[in-house]
C-alpha cells in the first residue's frame, strides 16, 4: 500500500529507509523515525481499536504517551504485548500489531452492542450489579459475560524471552525531559560543572517542539537542539538517556526511569537487555516535562478522524503526515491555530476553526495570522456534535448563544481544551498544585525538595519562557549542589512566545455520548449521574464512574472531569482539587522491577567447596536456607529414598561421611568470652576447658529456642561457635547486637567464619580407622575423648593440611569432624573418600543425616524447636543453669511457659507396620467427629532403616508421662490414619556406647 | 580499541581480620608495628605498604591483606585480636573504561571517581551478596571480594551484564591493593 497522507518533503523521518509492517494483518509501509502511529496515518488508517465499555470505534487521537484510544497488542508469540500505545511504539521492520478489544473484526464489532444498551449500564453498573438482584447466584453468572466482554488485550502465555537490568546512577542535577527548557536546564548545569542526567522519553531529543520557523539564538530551533545535545553528549559529566522515561519519585530523591533500550527492535541485540531500569539518585531535579493537551466533552467527540490540536500539527511537521484531507479545528485558546496553520500549509482543507472566544484574534498573534493566511473562523461557537460511524464524517457548530446549528462536512477534527501542565512526578514528590484560572490548569506550586518544574510543566508555554526558565533553573540547581562557573554561559533565547490563556470551555451541552475519559468511556452524563448519586468527592468521583482509571491514568481527561464535577456542584475547580498522583507515570513492564534477580537469580545461591565433587558423584540437591546441599547420593537405578536408606544404615554399620561447611561458625575471642556464653546459652561455660566442646542452646528474649550448636575451646581466650546453618546469620547478627549496644564493656570480638572452613563430619563405628589414618594425631579414645577438640594436619594427595578436629556427634555414632580452610575443602574430602574406602564409607546426604538424627532424638530448629517451644519442652530442661542469667531467662517463669499440659518431645512408632502419615496430628480417638480435638502433632518423621519401622518425633501434650500410650497419628490432608505408641525420642543408643566407643 | 570490560579473578592468599580499639595506644603502636602500616581510622580507606594493606571495615575492624598468625600474641596483649580468614572470600578485579558502569548494574554504591576515589574501599551488595568493593589507584579497575560460596552466582552476573560490552577474561592475578 502506498503511503497516501506522506508529504513529499519535511518531516524528520528517513525516506530513504522505509519500513514494512502489518496492522490487523494488513501489509503497509513507512519509514524510519515513525511512529507505529504516524505510519498508520500515512497510510489513512484511522481506525484503530474498539473502546474498553461501548466498543465503540476509536482513532488515534494523540501523539505521546498522552494517547487513550490507539493500544495495541504488539507481536505475536512469547513477546506478544497488550495495551501498547501505537503513538509511542516506534516502527520497525517486521513489527506486526492487531486491533484490540473487538470480536469478529475492528470494522464489525459485536460488542458494539453495548453501546446501543449503554442505558442499562451507566457509570457504577458494576457496583450496583453487586446490590441486585440480592441472590449471590445472579452475580456469579453474570460476572462471567461482564469478565468476557471487559479487558483490553491479552498477555502472553509463553515466560518473557527477554532479560531485563538495574543500572543505579547518581547525579548532582537530574533533568527530567530533554525538550527546550531541559536542554537549556542541562547546558547550564553541565557548564557549571556539575554532573547532569537528563531524561527524554523520546527517541531524539527537542521535546515537542515542531514550528519550523521558530529560532533560538538566531538559528533554527532544529540546529540548536542539536548542537546543544552534540555538547552534552560530549561532556564526560554528562548522562543523556533517550528512550527513558522517568515514571516514579521515591523517597530520598530517587527517581525511577525505564529505558527502552530495544522496544524499537523486533529483539534486543545479543548481549543486551529488553529494557533497563534506572535507580536516579539526584541532589537536584529540574522537572521539563512539558505539558499534555486534553479535549473538549461534546457529542460524538470520540469519533475516529478526531486528534488532539498539538498531535495533530506534530504529525504534519515531524512525521510528514497529512491526518485528513478536510479538517475541522476547535479550540478554546490560541495555540491549536498553529496546527490550522500547519494543516494549511501541508494542504488540507481547513474548513473552519470554531472557537468560543467572542474576538481570538484578540487573544492571541497566531489567531490573527490564521485570519490574514484566509482561514475561516466562527468566533463565538462550539461544536456540538460529531457525525459518522468508523471515521467522522461532519460536525454540528452553533454560535454559543444559539441552538441552531450548521453542519460542516470534514474527516478530521482537531480539538485544543487547553493543556495540562505534567505535574506526575512533582506530584508524586508531595508538591502541592495550584489551580491557575487564566491557563484553566493545574501548576506546580511550592515543594520543600530541591525540585524545580520549568516551561510548559510550570505553565509557562513558548519557546522564550522555556529557554529563560530552564538556564536558570539548570544553574540554581548546579549552585545549590557546589557547582559555579566563572564565565557564565549566555542563556539562549527566542521570540517565539506561547499562548498565556485558556478560555475554559469544558463541555458543550448537546445529545448523545460527550466523552471526558475516552479509554474508560466515561461521559459528561456518567459524571453527572455520579453527583446525583452523592459520590461528590473526587476520589469517590474517580471509583465510581473509573474516571483516569485506565492504563493512561487519565493523561487527557482528569481535570477535564474535575472541571465538570466542579460545574455540577458550583464550586471553584480548585476547591475539587485533584486526585492523587502515584506512580508509575506510564505502564512499565513488570520484567523491569527484578532485573537480572528473576529464575534462578531470584535468590542467591551458596555452594560449599565440595559441590563440584557432590555433583559428579551423583548427588541429588536440596536446598537449606540459601545453600544447595546433597540430599542423597542415588546409584544408578536407586531411588533416592532407598539410597538415603542405604546411606544411613552404612553409617550405623560402618562409615560415612556428610558435608557440614554449611552451619554457621562464629570465632570468639577475648578475655571475657565465657562471660558472653553464659549469658547467650542456658547452660554453664566458664568450667569447658582447653581442648574441650559443649553443646548449648540460645533462647531469644521470650524464653522460646532460638538456636542450638556445639561451641568449642580453642584456646585460652579462642573459641569457636557452631549454630545451625539457617540461624547463621541471626546469630551473628544476636551477638553483635548484644556486644555493641547492650554490653560493650565486654572484651569479646566476634567474626563469622562460615566461609573460610569446610566441615565433614564422618560418623560410624569404623569413624576412627578412618580419622586415624588421616591425620597426625593420636585420635584413640583415651587421647582425643568424646567432645575433645584439638588440631591437626590431615594427609591428602596435594600434601599436609592444617585442620581442626572435634570429637562431636550429630548420628549418635562415634563421629569426628574435620574442619579445614574452604580452599582445601575439596582436597580433603577427597581424602576421607579415598582413606575411608578400606572401611566401607559412604559420603550421605541431608535425608539420611535427618534419618539419623531422628532416631537419636536430636531436635533440629525449624521442625521441633519451631519458634514456640521452650528447651524444657524439648526435654532439655535440664540445661538450664538455675544460677545463672542468660538471654530468655527471665520469661522462663512466665505461666504459659511453665503450664504442666504443655507439648512435649516424644518418639512415636507406627504400630501395624504402618507409614507414618506426613504432619500428622495426634487424636485419641481418630473417628471423633470434627473438630477433633489435638493432643499433639508429629514434627518429624521418617523410615527407620535400622529399626526397620516408620518412626517420628512429635510435640505431646504431657508428652514425656504419657510413655507407652497408643494414639493415632492422623492426616485428613493425606487420608491417613495410624496407631502410634508413644515413646522415649531417643530410639538409639539411649545410654550413648556408641558415641562414647 | 581497548576492550571496555576485562574481568579476572583476583586470588587472595591471606586475609586476616583484625579487630581492636584504636583508641588504645598500645592496640594501635602494636598493630603498627606487626604490620608495618596504622590501621586506617577513617571509614573506606585503605592503608597500604608494599608487603600489605589494611581494608578498614569498621571502628574496630580491619581486613589485612597478611598473615598475621605470628601476630597474634602481641595484637592479644594490646587487648585485640586477629581472626584467619583467608579462604572466606574471592576477589574478582573489574577492569576497563565500562567497569563503573558494570558494578552500578548491581551495586548501589556511587562509583564516580570523585566519589569512590582510588585507592579507597566501601562495602555494599552486589545483587543480594554482601560485597566489599575496592578502585584500584593504578588502573582504571575495581576488585570485589565476596564470599566464596556466593562467588558462582556473582561470576554469572558480571559476564551477564558485561556481554554487552563485549568484555574480555583476563588470566587469574594476586590481589594487589595497587
Amino acid at each position: 500500500m502506498t503511503q497516501a497522507f506522506r508529504l513529499a518533503a519535511g518531516g524528520e523521518i528517513d525516506r530513504a529507509r522505509p519500513l514494512g509492517f502489518a496492522f490487523d494483518g494488513a501489509p503497509l509501509c513507512g519509514f524510519a523515525g515513525d511512529t507505529l502511529a504516524s505510519a498508520l496515518l500515512a497510510n489513512g488508517v484511522h481506525l484503530v481499536a474498539r473502546s474498553f465499555k461501548y466498543h465503540r470505534p476509536r482513532g488515534i487521537y494523540g501523539v505521546g504517551t498522552e494517547e487513550p484510544n490507539a493500544l495495541v497488542q504488539l507481536a505475536t508469540g512469547a513477546r506478544s504485548e497488550p495495551n501498547v500505545r501505537a503513538t509511542t511504539q516506534e516502527l520497525y521492520d517486521g513489527l506486526r500489531a492487531a486491533s484490540q478489544n473487538r470480536w469478529p473484526s475492528l470494522r464489525f464489532d459485536f460488542g458494539a452492542l453495548n453501546d446501543a444498551f449503554s442505558r442499562l449500564i451507566p457509570a457504577g453498573f458494576y457496583y450496583k450489579t453487586f446490590m441486585w438482584p440480592s441472590t449471590p447466584r445472579a452475580w456469579l453468572r453474570y460476572e462471567h459475560a461482564i469478565r468476557a466482554m471487559a479487558g483490553m488485550g491479552r498477555a502472553a502465555h509463553e515466560s518473557d524471552p527477554d532479560d531485563y537490568e538495574h543500572q543505579h546512577a547518581h547525579c548532582d542535577v537530574l533533568v527530567i525531559g530533554g525538550g527546550a527548557a531541559g536542554l537549556a536546564a542541562a547546558r547550564a548545569a553541565a557548564q557549571a560543572g556539575a554532573r547532569v542526567i537528563v531524561c527524554e522519553e523520546q527517541p531524539r531529543f527537542g521535546g515537542s517542539i515542531t514550528d519550523p520557523d521558530a529560532a533560538i539564538d538566531d538559528a533554527p530551533v532544529g540546529a540548536w537542539i542539536e548542537r546543544a545535545r552534540a555538547e552534552l553528549a560530549s561532556s564526560p559529566r554528562v548522562t543523556l538517556l533517550p528512550r527513558t522515561t522517568a515514571f516514579g519519585f521515591y523517597d530520598g530523591v530517587l527517581v525511577g526511569a525505564l529505558e527502552r533500550v530495544a522496544d524499537h527492535l523486533a529483539a534486543p541485540p545479543p548481549g543486551f537487555p529488553r529494557q533497563r531500569l534506572w535507580k536516579i539518585r539526584a541532589r537536584d531535579v529540574v522537572l521539563a516535562t512539558g505539558a499534555h493537551e486534553r479535549g473538549i466533552a461534546y457529542a460524538g467527540n470520540d469519533r475516529p478522524g478526531t486528534l488532539l490540536a498539538h498531535a495533530a500539527r506534530t504529525y504534519v511537521e515531524r512525521y510528514a503526515v497529512r491526518p485528513g484531507t478536510r479538517a475541522v479545528v476547535f479550540t478554546n485558546n490560541d495555540s491549536a491555530y498553529a496546527t490550522a496553520l500547519a494543516l494549511h500549509a501541508a494542504g488540507v482543507d481547513v474548513a473552519a476553526v470554531i472557537d468560543p472566544r467572542s474576538a481570538p484574534e484578540r487573544d492571541g498573534p497566531l489567531a490573527s495570522r490564521a485570519k490574514d493566511s484566509g482561514l475561516a473562523i466562527e468566533a463565538a461557537s462550539a461544536i456540538v456534535s460529531a457525525h459518522g460511524r468508523l471515521r467522522v464524517s461532519a460536525v454540528d457548530v452553533a454560535p454559543l448563544a444559539e441552538t441552531r446549528s450548521r453542519r460542516i462536512a470534514c474527516d478530521l477534527v482537531c480539538v485544543s481544551g487547553g493543556f495540562n501542565p505534567v505535574v506526575h512526578l512533582f506530584s508524586q514528590a508531595r508538591g502541592t498544585l495550584r489551580f491557575d484560572d487564566a491557563l484553566a490548569a493545574f501548576v506546580p506550586d511550592c515543594l520543600p525538595l530541591p525540585i524545580t518544574a520549568v516551561g510548559a510543566a510550570a505553565g509557562r508555554y513558548g519557546l522564550a519562557d522555556a529557554l529563560a526558565q530552564g538556564h536558570a533553573a539548570g544553574k540554581e540547581a548546579a549552585a545549590r549542589t557546589g557547582h559555579r562557573s566563572a564565565a557564565d554561559l549566555p542563556e539562549p533565547r527566542s521570540e517565539s512566545r506561547g499562548m498565556t490563556t485558556v478560555h475554559a470551555l469544558w463541555s458543550v451541552p448537546s445529545k448523545g455520548k460527550c466523552f471526558v475519559d475516552l479509554q474508560n468511556d466515561v461521559t459528561a452524563d456518567d459524571i453527572a449521574l455520579a453527583v446525583r448519586e452523592g459520590y461528590t468527592s473526587v476520589e469517590h468521583l474517580k471509583r465510581y464512574t473509573t474516571l483516569g482509571m485506565g492504563t493512561d491514568q487519565g493523561k487527557t481527561s482528569n481535570v477535564l472531569g474535575l472541571a465538570l464535577l466542579a460545574e455540577r456542584l458550583g464550586v471553584p475547580i480548585a476547591a475539587v482539587g485533584t486526585t492523587t498522583f502515584r506512580p508509575p507515570y506510564t505502564p512499565i513492564t513488570l520484567g523491569a522491577v527484578p532485573g537480572r534477580e528473576r529464575g534462578a537469580h531470584v535468590a542467591p545461591t551458596r555452594h560449599s567447596a565440595m559441590h563440584d565433587w557432590h555433583a559428579r558423584h551423583g548427588a541429588r540437591f536440596a536446598t537449606a536456607g540459601l545453600w544447595l546441599r546433597p540430599h542423597s547420593y542415588p546409584r544408578p537405578g536407586e531411588s533416592e529414598d532407598d539410597a538415603a536408606n542405604r546411606e544411613a544404615r552404612n553409617v550405623r554399620a560402618r562409615v560415612g561421611v556428610v558435608d557440614v561447611s554449611t552451619l554457621g561458625k562464629i570465632e570468639l575471642a577475648g578475655r571475657d568470652v565465657a562471660t558472653l556464653l553464659n549469658r547467650l546459652y542456658i547452660n554453664t561455660w566458664d568450667t569447658l576447658a582447653v581442648g574441650r566442646c559443649r553443646y548449648g542452646v540460645m533462647l531469644r528474649d521470650d524464653g522460646i529456642v532460638m538456636d542450638d550448636g556445639t561451641t568449642s575451646r580453642l584456646g585460652p581466650s579462642h573459641y569457636l561457635m557452631t549454630t545451625t546453618t539457617v540461624n547463621a546469620v541471626k546469630v551473628m547478627q544476636q551477638i553483635d547486637y548484644l556486644l555493641q549496644a547492650v554490653w560493650p564493656e565486654l572484651d569479646v570480638y566476634a567474626t563469622s567464619v562460615t566461609e573460610q572452613w569446610s566441615a565433614t563430619a564422618v560418623s560410624g563405628p569404623r569413624a576412627r580407622d578412618v580419622v586415624a589414618a588421616l591425620v597426625d594425631i593420636d585420635v584413640s579414645h583415651q587421647a582425643f575423648p568424646f567432645l575433645a577438640a584439638g588440631t591437626c594436619n590431615v594427609r591428602t594427595a596435594q600434601g599436609p593440611i592444617a585442620a581442626r578436629l572435634f570429637r562431636i556427634s550429630y548420628s549418635g555414632e562415634l563421629a569426628y569432624e574435620l574442619h579445614v580452610a574452604a580452599d582445601r575443602g575439596r582436597a580433603l574430602w577427597e581424602a576421607i573418600i579415598t582413606s575411608g574406602a578400606p572401611f566401607g564409607l559412604m559420603p550421605y546426604g541431608t535425608e539420611a543425616m535427618s534419618t539419623l538424627r531422628i532416631e537419636k532424638g536430636h531436635i533440629v530448629v525449624g521442625a521441633e524447636a519451631d519458634g514456640r517451644t521452650t528447651a524444657d519442652d524439648l526435654g532439655l530442661g535440664k540445661l538450664v543453669n538455675p544460677g545463672k542469667w542468660c538471654v530468655g531467662k527471665p520469661l522462663l517463669s512466665r505461666p504459659g511457659l511453665t503450664d504442666p499440659q504443655r507439648w512435649q518431645l516424644v518418639g512415636l512408632t507406627a504400630l501395624d507396620g504402618a507409614m507414618m502419615p506426613r504432619a500428622a496430628k495426634l487424636v485419641t480417638d481418630p473417628d471423633r467427629a470434627a473438630p477433633n480435638p489435638m493432643e499433639g502433632h508429629v514434627t518429624s518423621w521418617c523410615y527407620s532403616p535400622n529399626l526397620g519401622q516408620w518412626i517420628a518425633l512429635a510435640l505431646l501434650a504431657e508428652g514425656r508421662a504419657r510413655d507407652g500410650e497408643t494414639l493415632w497419628a492422623v492426616s485428613p490432608l493425606a487420608n491417613a490414619r495410624v496407631r502410634v505408641l508413644v515413646g522415649s525420642p531417643c530410639f538409639i543408643d539411649p545410654d550413648g556406647k556408641r558415641l562414647r566407643a | 580499541m581497548p576492550d571496555l570490560i576485562v574481568l579476572s579473578e583476583a586470588s587472595i592468599a591471606t586475609a586476616w581480620n583484625v579487630q581492636g580499639d584504636l583508641h588504645r595506644a598500645d592496640f594501635a603502636a602494636a598493630a603498627t608495628r606487626c604490620f608495618g602500616v596504622a590501621l586506617p581510622e577513617t571509614p573506606n580507606t585503605v592503608v597500604r605498604n608494599v608487603a600489605t594493606a589494611a581494608f578498614w571495615l569498621g571502628p574496630r575492624s580491619w581486613l589485612l591483606l597478611a598473615d598475621a598468625s605470628r601476630h597474634r600474641d602481641v595484637l592479644a596483649e594490646a587487648g585485640g585480636v586477629a581472626f584467619d580468614v583467608s579462604a572466606s572470600r574471592v576477589g574478582y578485579t573489574i577492569a576497563g573504561p565500562q567497569a563503573a558502569t558494570l558494578l552500578a548494574r548491581h551495586c548501589p554504591l556511587d562509583f564516580d571517581r570523585q566519589v569512590f576515589a582510588p585507592g579507597t574501599c566501601a562495602q555494599s551488595l552486589f545483587g543480594q551478596v554482601n560485597a566489599l568493593f575496592y578502585r584500584h589507584i593504578a588502573a582504571d579497575a575495581f576488585t570485589l571480594l565476596v564470599a566464596r560460596s556466593f562467588d558462582r552466582g556473582v561470576i554469572e552476573h558480571l559476564r551477564t551484564s558485561a556481554a554487552q560490552f563485549g568484555y574480555a577474561a583476563a588470566a587469574s592475578r594476586p590481589f594487589v591493593a595497587d
